[in-house]
């Protein structure tokens, strides 16, 4: 499983980090997302794409490798 | 709907506190967007449906203002969530500085920082639940006045940077400027509002902390278009948002987990571990106001064969589009064990809540603590027993009394 994130698109909501908070983090400037890991350690996978869908931007993308 | 049938006219009456009305489905079943009537008896597009919510919420032809705003249909006669708000021509700007200036004081990594000190209020308030039970042995407990209530207040007010001391002022404004019918006394409460955040706004700004309000008043410092009115207005929006919401949340959860013995031995067994799936469960469940989120067409747009004209109302039913069968199975149930779970309880795109991570963080803390206090509490009166506010603008319910 691949994610890769928009930052461009980001609106610093922050779910993706309370949802998957070993796959994404937050820029303490801007609170725009950041990436951790381009694949979801193990045990967050479903929190990874509970975080894609829930994304308030559409700025996260996970592909299925 | 044939022509010789009225148009409905919100809110909608529902059976119980954990029920939504029927109607929302009965009008969903003929299509996702519905005629309806305001509150105040002005036409609206209703949407139910959670594809169309979800398109709405993140389309940017719908925004908060309106292009001719005395034209506009108004929803309540509250003073909030009433009629268009914010400047047709520089609303998107103006957002996007708002986001900006509040996005790091919200943001996952502050509510991480601020986890602690949410156990520690959370722990004060079940004392005072512990000390109201022994000191009246056999008498119901109001969790909404000992629980459900203070501890957002005391959250927003330590992020915000306002005295919890003054709580009563601002309680009595935050009710009264969101009462349906309010008319001018919730105008005049909107006044006394903004008058009482310019007066913490120029104590901030005399002896700036580490808080919101100051924060704000460090922005307005460089940009002066950001004037003392956006300033007084957004604090007590950010104020009165940090009441009734995250409150109503804490109450319905406790119903919803207090009304089916097994749902809640289940969760008291293993709080930790339940706890993030039950709080989105309860989030996609609990249906607050009666009206929705608020948006104007900016331009004319067709949404599922149905053309929405420039200026026209929508209101966004968050509460209906969390239980459509399109989106979620056997959407009446509480099953935490639903993954994904993806609601629209803060709605989504631009303007989605921005006080979602505070709100969770609360909600995570919050019911694995109370249950592990109280395991065996129980509801000390019948659910037709707890009266849900129709004449708010986010709903909620007045009591909720338990014991253990
Ligand atoms: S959920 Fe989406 S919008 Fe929010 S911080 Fe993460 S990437 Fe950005």
């Amino acid at each position: 499983m691949k994610i890769s994130v928009d930052t461009g698109k980001c609106v610093s909501s922050g779910q993706c980090v309370l949802l998957a908070p070993e796959t994404f983090d937050q820029n303490e400037d801007d609170g725009t997302v950041v990436l951790l890991a381009d694949e979801p350690p193990a045990g967050e996978r479903d929190a990874a794409r509970q975080a894609e869908l829930t994304c308030p931007a559409a700025a996260i993308r996970l592909a299925e490798a | 709907m044939t022509t010789t049938e009225e148009t409905p006219r919100l809110p909608f009456a529902r059976a119980d506190a954990l029920a939504i009305a029927p109607d929302y489905e009965a009008l969903r079943r003929q299509a996702p967007v519905s005629r309806v009537l305001t509150p105040a008896g002005d036409p609206a597009w209703l949407v139910t449906s959670f594809e169309e919510a979800k398109e709405i919420f993140r389309d940017k032809r719908f925004g908060r203002s309106h292009p001719a705003p005395e034209q506009a249909s108004r929803i309540s006669h509250a003073a909030i969530q009433d009629g268009p708000s914010g400047d047709f021509d520089t609303e998107e700007q103006e957002h996007k500085r708002m986001r900006r200036m509040l996005a790091p004081a919200f943001s996952a990594p502050r509510m991480r920082a601020l986890g602690d000190r949410i156990e520690e209020l959370t722990t004060r308030c079940l004392d005072d639940m512990r000390a109201a039970h022994d000191a009246h042995p056999g008498e119901p407990v109001n969790l909404t006045e000992l629980l459900a209530f203070p501890l957002p207040v005391l959250v927003i007010c330590e992020l915000l940077g306002v005295p919890f001391d003054d709580r009563e002022h601002f309680r009595n404004l935050s009710e009264r400027i969101a009462v349906m019918d309010g008319g001018a006394d919730a105008q005049a409460a909107m006044t006394e509002f903004k008058d009482y955040m310019t007066g913490l706004a120029d104590a901030k700004r005399a002896n700036p902390q580490a808080d919101v309000i100051s924060d704000m008043v460090a922005v307005q410092a460089d940009d002066p278009t950001f004037t003392d009115d956006d300033l007084a207005r957004m604090g007590a929006g950010l104020l009165f948002a940090g009441h009734e919401t995250t409150s109503t949340r804490i109450a319905m959860g406790v119903l919803f987990l207090l009304t089916d013995t097994a749902r809640r031995d289940r969760f008291a067994a293993d709080p930790e571990g339940e706890v993030n799936q039950t709080v989105e469960e309860i989030l996609r469940m609990t249906a607050t106001s009666g009206t929705g989120l608020l948006r104007y067409a900016h331009e004319d747009v067709e949404v599922a064969g149905t053309r929405i004209m420039r200026g026209d109302a929508v209101l966004i039913s968050s509460d209906a589009a969390n239980r459509d069968a399109a989106a979620f199975a056997d959407p009446d149930e509480f099953d935490p064990g639903r993954t994904p779970n993806v609601h629209l309880a803060f709605g989504t795109g631009a303007h989605v809540c921005i006080g979602a991570n505070l709100a969770r963080t609360e909600l995570r803390t919050v019911f694995p603590a109370l249950f592990r206090a109280f395991p065996q509490m129980r509801l000390a009166v019948g659910l037709d027993d707890i009266a849900v506010r129709v004449n708010r603008v986010a709903g909620g319910v007045d009591r909720v009394p338990v014991t253990w």
